[in-house]
């Protein structure tokens, strides 16, 4: 394998891997259900998108990466899916409003 | 393949093996029941992505179906669990207000802008 290959699958897995934490930091760091779902979104759709491209310029045109290429359709026909039953199921459950983000509604509790 | 690439594919496999566990953290210590299957839905994104590059680690194309297989089973799990959850509350809330409160996702719509 040429090294130009090798340079370009470290490149595309390591974006992959940078778009994995971003999503964990936001999981940790949103206040709302809401804001933790669009976090964990970024995950699902460009930290797999770029792991595959990654692992497809080091497989070639192979069988395989066109398995992977299938699994990676198929995660994003079924990721966008669950995200609306999760956040149909947020707004089903909860009574309060939605649109109010989780801080100010605690800076507006701390006021009454 | 080459040496450094092998290295650095089982760095990837580490990588998103400690993600998942901070996810489990996630899950753990999640407020409410949709923080939990957020952080559940992410580790199997996890999982996905670890089976995909033991597939080319190991040179096994099964792996691939494997993956495939993860992915459509991950996807149930939350299919089933968010209609269970929401029949569970219909159910409390039934029990709670009476029969004629409808928790139907465009009526709490409407009961939220009356209240406004």
């Amino acid at each position: 394998m040429s090294t130009f290959r090798v340079v370009l699958a470290i490149i595309l897995l390591a974006i992959g891997m940078l778009f994995i934490l971003l999503s964990v930091i936001g999981v940790f760091r949103m206040k709302f259900v809401m804001n933790r779902m669009h976090a964990a979104a970024l995950g699902d759709t460009c930290g797999l998108l770029f792991m595959i491209l990654g692992l497809i310029t080091i497989s070639g045109f192979t069988f395989t990466s066109l398995k992977l290429l299938g699994v990676l359709v198929l995660f994003w026909l079924t990721s966008p899916v669950s995200g609306h039953l999760l956040s149909n199921m947020v707004k089903s459950t909860m009574n309060s409003d939605l649109t109010v983000h989780a801080d100010q509604k605690e800076l507006e509790n701390k006021a009454k | 393949m080459d040496g450094n690439l092998e290295i650095f594919l089982k760095a990837v496999i580490i990588f998103c093996a400690c993600i998942s566990i901070i996810c489990f953290v996630r899950a753990v210590i999640g407020p409410t029941i949709p923080d939990r299957l957020v952080a559940i839905n992410m580790i199997g994104t996890q999982m996905i992505i670890i089976i995909s590059v033991l597939t080319i680690l190991l040179k096994e194309a099964w792996l691939a179906d494997v993956a495939a297989v993860y992915a459509l089973l991950s996807f149930l799990g939350v299919v089933v669990l968010t209609k269970i959850y929401i029949g569970i509350y219909r159910k409390k809330h039934a029990e709670l207000f009476g029969e004629e409160e409808e928790t139907d996702g465009i009526s709490i719509q409407e009961s939220q802008v009356n209240d406004k």
